[in-house]
């Protein structure tokens, strides 16, 4: 009661003050009245009156008193002056609020990624912790491989296990949903029926899928709807109960939806829907998919331990299942294969339900973390800088601090004051840090998580929580430092100083500041030229063919089975249609797409024992248009021609350092290679064609490829390469254009070719254009933190320049003086700064392409910026002080 | 003038809380009366009434509310409440507790 009394009278304490004094006016006109009833003069009355009632003041507060906490009294006051004192320099407070601001905003759009990929559970699971996702290892040829997705063998491990309340199989795969034109290939959740128990969601609408559904062989055709696509595809309608949806080849019925937020394993890729595993697995065909340990379907297996589990009694709990189920493999198929336990070390791992944390983490969680560390450095330079500010800030104030003191205030109140004042410019930041987040998450989400369906910066209490927890610590921090020099300073010398001596002392912890800020600076910078270069390379490097005008055609038949001779026909049909369009130049059939697939079959050559020890020969088998559309070069010899049918001799066309590789020094035209078996016919080089890039961008010796001719091969479904004057106009039509010609539910899909080798360059992408961004504000930090200090500095010494002008010292003198500070500065900066980089060379190196982590160009160029910079942040205080009228600045001191 | 200094300390309160149990009352009042029941005795002044009025209010043991007074001005006048009857009662005994103890002190040591 009394708390909440006190809270109420704090909340509007103006208004008691009010009430107090007009309490005490009163009193005070009672007593004159007192007295002049009793025969005294009104004046005389009054003097008397107010001698009576003594120090109103006093009365007033002690009155006040009762009712507050002195400290909360004191914490806003010295808030009010505060605010008070911030409004009176506006290009101070905005400085201020806007470095922090980018630091926080940094490091909260950052935060937002990280955490989805790192630390946030599926949303809606049951206990998270004691959920887990499974791996499963066994070892081949000396090599240990993670090696899952045989349905047998998650019934093996449901069987054979014991310390998991709920195990399920799952699998996120994108499938075509849909019929005919409207064909759309979406994600879709297959899972098990016992999946669902691992949420808390039950269905918005109908019901989930039972055991008895999801039973193999061939599981019920049954599919639950997600929120959002119930939503954006069907309307919202409830009577979407019962009616079909198309996934894959098969017919599914709608028997609920899943309530909003719920996306299974996946919120960074939502499924439209989820289907029973048993009523995916049959989709290809194979009767034997559910039972073959040959027949793998891509699925993982989850696990929730029974309480009182431990992660390691678990995780030797389904080694030996795993064990087993190896055991039982090697007994029912393959007991003549000669495979034993003991050479294929079974070994299961029970980890994290996030795959980012367990052992088959991609590369993506390394570079959103080390992109972490890169907005950590900024948030610390924006610290210095704000730090340095508030120094600065707080040297000017040194007499009126001191007064203060004189007064009485104590060095508690005070210090608490300056961390306040550090507090609330921190907060403010952090307002502006978290909006500024909002725009930069969502250009972060598109880089990392371009279909998260997680709440944006703004709305999401952890990184509204984590921003704020940042803000208070780097308000205190920031507020400490000023705090620190007023405890160490003599009372009676600030007193009285004037702006004319003493005051140059305090510089040397702002220079450590300022230095600090350079090296930083530079460490960023060096790892912005690194990714930059990187990407250069990785851009430059000769593909052997061309991406930007070619699309990718993939055929999806979706179970449509065609004999061959359809099928060569269709392709016909497909080929002809290509080319009929307006603005397409060339088309090609294809089996492969580079850096997606490949396809290899034995050779042998005359004269060489094992081609295969020479390395990996791959193949693609194209049209006689298929050269004039990849733009790649005939070296010797010539290309495919119509002629090259079906009947006529086998030939090939091989890349140049195929050539090399198996006829080093002699013409390979005309040599003679047999595919496939030892005593096939001859097939014919008749071209060499330059070599092409279709694993990796990076090196690819020990790659070979060759071509043959699709007509000369046996035919099948794959796809088109189409080359157009303008691809992104041509996608869409030519895909209309096509699917008029599939049969059945069958469909295409046309995609640039250029976006498949873009994703083998966007890590490089992703780390140059955040290294940059965050290199330039942090050189922006640093410049404008070097600026304030130089500025600041001139105007302290406006005496002592003053007298070396006066002494007869010319303005470029002042100049060089002024500039050559601030370059000092630079220079050690940039000496440490260079040190660090070269210390953190080999862990950044990995992650480069072609490119020393000790490029000099880099660090040359590095130099040349921040000392760019650092003339540029002290050219204008200097020259200001180069004009300064001797006179003036003496009197002025 | 003096203050609460002539009071015994602690009886301020005491006093304030028996004052009231006429009826509402504002500050001057309330000075006026103890001055006038004591014979011009006590006097309560402005810098320790004040203080010791919000102290009531805070314990719950006043309610204050603005009013007119008997010469048409507004004043502030404080009734007392159930838990100040209580207050009253208990520091009523607690002090002839100890009053007594002087007084036996005083005749006998």
């Amino acid at each position: 009661m009394r708390v909440l009394r006190r809270f109420a009278h704090w909340i509007r304490s103006r208004g008691h003050r009010t009430e107090l004094d007009d309490e005490l006016a009163f009193h005070r006109e009672m007593v004159e009245r007192d007295l002049v009833s009793r025969g005294w003069t009104p004046d005389s009355a009054r003097v008397a009156a107010r001698r009576a009632m003594g120090n109103e003041t006093l009365s007033r507060e002690e009155a006040r008193s009762v009712w507050v906490w002195w400290w909360l009294d004191a914490l806003r006051q010295d808030a009010a002056y505060t605010v008070r004192s911030l409004r009176k320099s506006p290009g101070f407070t905005a400085a201020v609020v806007l470095t922090l601001a980018l630091g926080l905003g940094a490091n909260a759009a950052m935060f937002a990624v990280v955490d989805r990929i790192l630390f946030r559970a599926p949303p809606r699971m049951i206990d998270p912790a004691s959920a887990h996702r499974t791996y499963l290892y066994r070892t081949s040829e000396g090599i240990e491989a993670e090696r899952s997705g045989q349905y047998v063998r998650y019934t093996d491990l449901a069987r054979w296990t014991s310390s998991f309340s709920h195990i399920a199989a799952v699998e996120e795969r994108a499938l075509p949903v849909g019929t005919g034109d409207a064909t759309r290939e979406l994600p879709i959740g297959i899972v098990t029926a016992s999946f669902f128990a691992f949420f808390d969601a039950p269905p918005a609408l109908g019901r989930y899928f039972t055991p008895a559904e999801d039973t193999p062989p061939v599981g019920a055709a049954v599919a639950v709807l997600t929120d959002a696509a119930w939503k954006t595809r069907y309307g919202g309608r409830r009577d979407v109960i019962g009616s079909p949806i198309t996934i894959g080849p098969t017919r599914f019925t709608i028997i609920g939806v899943a309530p909003s937020g719920f996306a299974g394993l996946w919120p960074e890729r939502p499924p439209a829907a989820f289907i029973p595993v048993t009523a995916f697995g049959p989709m290809d065909g194979a009767s034997t998919w559910w039972s073959s340990y040959g027949h793998a379907i891509g699925i993982t297996t989850i696990v929730r331990r029974k309480a009182g589990v431990s992660v390691a009694a678990a995780t030797a709990d389904l080694t030996t299942a795993l064990r087993r189920s190896y055991q039982h493999q090697i007994d029912v198929e393959e007991p003549s294969a000669g495979l034993t336990l003991a050479s294929l070390r079974p070994r299961a791992v029970v980890a994290s339900i996030l795959s980012e944390r367990g052992p088959e983490a991609s590369s993506f969680s390394r570079v959103a973390l080390w992109l972490s560390g890169v907005a950590l450095i900024v948030l610390l330079i924006a610290c210095a800088n704000v730090a340095n500010l508030l120094l600065a800030r707080s040297l000017q104030r040194r007499r009126e601090i001191a007064v203060r003191i004189a007064l009485g205030v104590s060095r508690a109140r005070l210090t608490s004051q300056l961390i306040l004042e550090g507090v609330l410019l921190a907060i403010l930041a952090g307002v502006a840090g978290v909006v500024s987040a909002a725009w930069t998450s969502s250009a972060m989400q598109r880089v990392f998580l371009p279909n998260d369906v997680s709440p944006a910066v703004l709305t999401d209490p952890r990184t509204i929580a984590l921003a704020i927890a940042i803000a208070l610590v780097v308000g205190i921090a920031t507020g400490i430092v000023p705090a620190l020099q007023t405890g160490r300073r003599s009372l009676t010398a600030d007193l009285k100083a004037g702006a004319r001596e003493g005051t140059y002392q305090h510089a040397r912890l702002r220079g450590a500041l300022l230095i600090a800020q350079g090296a930083l600076s530079v460490l960023l910078l060096v790892g912005a030229g690194l990714f930059v270069r990187s990407l250069r390379n990785v851009r430059h490097v000769p593909l052997g063919y061309d991406a930007k005008p070619v699309l990718v055609v993939d055929l999806n038949m979706r179970g449509v089975a065609l004999d061959s001779a359809r099928l060569a026909a269709l392709d016909e049909r497909l080929l002809s249609a290509s080319l009929g369009m307006a603005g397409v130049e060339h088309a090609t059939l294809m089996k492969t797409t580079p850096f997606e697939g490949i396809m290899s079959t034995a050779l042998f050559v005359a004269g060489i024992d094992s081609v295969d020890r020479l390395g990996e020969f791959d193949l693609n088998g194209v049209s006689p248009d298929y050269f004039a559309t990849m733009g790649t070069r005939i070296l010797r010899g010539r290309g495919f021609v119509p002629a090259d049918g079906p009947r006529s001799a086998p030939v090939m066309i091989v890349g140049a350092s195929m050539a090399r590789a198996l006829w080093p020094h002699v013409d390979p035209i005309g040599k003679c290679v047999r595919l496939a078996v030892a005593d096939a016919p001859c097939t014919t080089v008749v071209g060499v064609a330059q070599d092409v890039h279709m694993h990796s961008v990076g090196d690819e010796s020990g790659y070979y490829f060759y071509y043959l001719p699709a007509a000369q091969m046996t035919p099948d479904n794959t796809g088109l390469f189409v080359r157009g004057r303008d691809p992104a106009q041509l996608a869409a039509p030519l895909r209309s254009r096509l699917q008029t010609e599939m049969p059945g539910a069958s469909y295409v899909t046309v995609r640039p070719l250029s976006e498949v080798v873009g994703d083998q360059q966007r890590s490089w992408e992703v780390g140059a254009e955040a290294f940059s961004a965050l290199g330039a504000l942090a050189l922006g930090m640093a410049a404008l933190g070097l600026y304030s200090v130089i500025a600041y500095g001139v105007v302290q010494r406006k005496h002592e320049l003053g007298v070396r002008l006066a002494l007869g010292a010319r303005g470029a003198d002042i100049t060089r003086l002024v500039v050559g500070e601030s370059l000092r500065v630079a220079l050690l900066g940039l000496a440490i700064g260079a040190g660090a980089s070269l210390g953190a060379a080999h862990w950044i190196a990995p992650l480069l392409f072609e490119e020393s982590p000790h490029d000099p160009v880099v660090f040359g160029l590095t130099g040349l910026v921040l000392i760019a910079a650092a003339i540029a942040a002290s050219w204008l205080p200097a020259r200001r002080a180069a004009r300064m009228d001797p006179t003036t600045a003496l009197q002025a001191g | 003038m003096q203050t609460a200094a002539e009071l015994l300390p602690g009886t301020l309160d005491l006093i304030v809380l028996r004052t009231l149990v006429r009826g509402p009352m504002h500050g001057y009042g309330i000075a006026q009366r103890v001055k006038e029941i004591s014979k011009d005795v006590l006097h309560v002044g402005e810098s320790s009434l004040y203080p010791a009025l919000q102290r009531l209010l805070l314990d719950g043991y006043v309610k204050a509310e603005w009013g007119a007074s008997e010469n048409n001005r507004r004043a502030r006048f404080y009734t007392l409440t159930a838990a100040g009857r209580r207050q009253l009662a208990t520091e009523r005994e607690e002090f002839e507790r100890i009053i007594g103890a002087i007084h036996a002190v005083l005749r006998f040591a």
